[in-house]
């Protein structure tokens, strides 16, 4: 970058450091500070005393993954469909994929309620056929933060998976069928490989994102299925015990940290 | 821009645009700021702010929420936003230890008669609540704890509160624990009966209203709610039977200055005067600290309130010295809890 660039850059570069940076600096300080004492290590000695905070943190892990899979199981069909479209069709299909983010989340949450619910339209609909004799619990459990996650998130992978998959030249598909190959093998064979880097970038995309979800959890798991976003919530507003809650935020913060330079190494070694 | 949002906004941009320059010589206070719990909660609180303004010319401006986390934040910054601050019994228990309140002067607050509970050297109690048990009409109703916590002959859903110090001491009355026998709490005893009737605890809440919808929508059948929302609800009933009564305070966050601290003095005994709780709880049924409130309610309504004679005396008064001691330990038991749930 020339010299003026950064001259026109430098306000935001600062803003950025000042608004950002570097409170999350004071956040990671605070977990190895004692009030009035110094430098301490006890914060993060209560994290190994606590192990229910570590199995939280896991248990956020284990949501955000199923999260991430049923995004992937439901977003990579629908972007290889909207594929095959017709310029009109792919335009109304990206307008139904992008609509859902102009409303609040709190707001799509909440609707998952009123569809989801023992009264819902899923269940009063599967009553009235027959199909069952009592509500299936949808809500207040895993199955509902997952729905609800999947559906909060499935544009941040449906989007750049649908236009990677635009950018692969048809022809490369064509040669292959010219060469012989039935479709099953032309998709595994020449078109899945080509969507991998834009699969995975949006399926971390999405994890990461899920690592961090708050309202989901807390309105559709009806609190039985504790985020650690939750327990932070908790540990900064009622106990107050921000030491403790800087202490977890490094801790997630290495693991997200560990997740991208992973998702770095296999992006690497796929383009080479 | 509506005016509150405006003055909300106004509250964080001035600071900010003063950031630098000194801050002039205090100068006549024209209005102070409070933060309070919000909802129907901080609409009565209103009918105190109306006889303070007339005594004193001076505004007091609401905001909410009041996490216990905003105090801290606003004492450890230095920069003291409101000149009150509202907080349950257990989180003043915890602002005391943590040096984030001041001790109040009850001699400017000049205190109408109060019950002595409500009156504490760091708080003001201006509003009683009670946690009960309730239930939808219809089903079939629970006399005690112990039969709330009986899945097997009262059938049905229930919906707990998401902190243990709401939660446990009633189960540890179901199981028979006699209530002045209740502290310290066997938490572990309790945590092992929740865990029998797993499959029937459905949610646990972490806002009033949410037990009182999940009961209206048939979510669930029984919950343990705040006597406020489930007052007037036509689809549930409730008792104050065994009921636990709380207490929520107003403190005065530390570095007030000394001129705003004065006012919230006065704001604070409009809080003590019977004949403005007795309006603020026709906003909501949760009543003031004054014995004589009694005589000032509407004779048809009496039954509604957490303080009336009556229903005073089937409940027992929570027990923030407690939490204080334990609720970190508690609160890590509870977490495993819900873990295991």
């Amino acid at each position: 970058m020339t010299r003026s660039g950064y001259t026109f850059i430098a306000p935001l570069l600062l803003l950025m450091f000042a608004a950002f940076n570097a409170p999350l600096l004071y956040m990671l300080g605070m977990g190895f500070w004692s009030k009035g004492g110094g430098f301490t290590i006890e914060h993060y000695a209560a994290l190994a005393d606590a192990p229910v905070y570590l199995r939280v943190l896991a248990g956020t892990v284990r949501v955000s993954l199923v999260s991430t899979i049923a995004n992937v199981a439901l977003g990579y069909p629908l972007a290889y469909w909207m594929r095959g479209l017709g310029p009109k069709g792919q335009l109304v299909a990206v307008a139904l994929v992008i609509t859902p983010f102009w409303i609040s989340v709190l707001v799509r949450t909440y609707a998952w309620i009123v569809v989801l619910g023992n009264a819902g339209v899923v269940n009063s609909s599967l009553l009235w056929l027959g199909v069952i004799d009592t509500p299936i619990a949808f809500l207040y459990n895993e199955v509902g933060v997952t729905i609800g996650m999947a559906n909060v998130l499935l544009p941040f992978l449906v989007l750049p998976l649908f236009a990677a998959m635009l950018r692969i030249d048809n022809r490369l598909l064509q040669a292959a069928a010219s060469l012989g190959a039935p479709p099953r093998t032309i998709f595994w064979k020449v078109f899945f490989p080509l969507t991998v880097p834009a699969l995975g970038a949006g399926a971390l995309m999405v994890f990461i994102l899920s690592l961090g979800f708050y309202v989901t959890p807390a309105i559709l798991g009806g609190n039985r299925v504790t985020m650690i976003s939750n327990l932070l919530d908790k540990l900064i507003n009622e106990i107050p015990r921000w030491e403790q809650a800087s202490a977890l935020s490094t801790l997630l913060l290495i693991f997200t940290f560990a997740v991208f330079a992973l998702y770095r190494a296999l992006d690497r070694r796929s383009a080479a | 821009m509506k005016r509150r949002q405006f003055n909300q906004f106004a509250a964080t941009a001035a600071p900010a645009l003063a950031f630098g320059l000194a801050t002039p010589a205090s100068a006549q206070v024209k209005e102070i700021r409070m933060i309070e719990s919000g909802g129907k909660s901080g609409e009565s609180i209103d009918e105190y702010i109306k006889p303070f303004k007339a005594a004193t010319g001076v505004n007091c401006v609401r905001e909410s929420p009041n996490p216990l986390g905003k105090l801290r934040a606003m004492v450890e910054s230095g920069k003291i936003t409101a000149a009150t601050f509202e907080l349950g019994s257990g989180s003043l228990e915890q602002a005391k230890k943590l040096g984030l309140v001041e001790p109040l002067d009850w001699t400017a607050i000049d205190p109408k008669p109060m019950f002595p509970e409500a009156r504490n050297e760091y708080g003001l109690g201006y509003q009683y609540f009670s946690t009960v048990m309730a239930w939808r009409k219809g089903v079939k109703t629970p006399a005690n704890w112990t039969d709330f916590f009986n899945t097997k002959d009262f059938p049905g859903k229930r919906v707990l509160p998401d902190y243990p110090n709401y939660t446990i001491p009633f189960v540890l009355l179901a199981e028979g624990v006699p209530v002045d026998k209740l502290f310290p709490l066997d938490v572990d005893r309790a945590i092992a009966k929740l865990l029998t009737i797993k499959k029937d605890i459905a949610v646990l809440w972490k806002a009033g209203a949410q037990s009182v919808q999940l009961l209206k929508d048939n979510e669930v059948q029984y919950g343990i709610a705040w006597s406020g929302r489930t007052t007037g609800e036509p689809l549930i009933d409730f008792t104050f039977n065994q009921g636990m009564l709380d207490i929520s305070y107003f403190c005065v966050p530390k570095g007030t200055p000394p001129a705003e601290k004065a006012l919230a003095m006065k704001l604070l005994h409009e809080m003590t005067v019977p004949e403005n709780q007795a309006r603020a709880a026709m906003i909501i049924p949760y009543s003031g600290c004054s014995p004589q409130l009694d005589a000032l309610l509407p004779k048809e309504k009496i039954d509604q309130f957490p303080t009336a004679a009556a229903n005073k005396a089937k409940q027992w008064l929570q027990n923030p010295g407690y939490w204080l001691a334990n609720g970190e330990a508690v609160g890590k038991k509870w977490e495993e809890f819900k873990l295991n749930l």
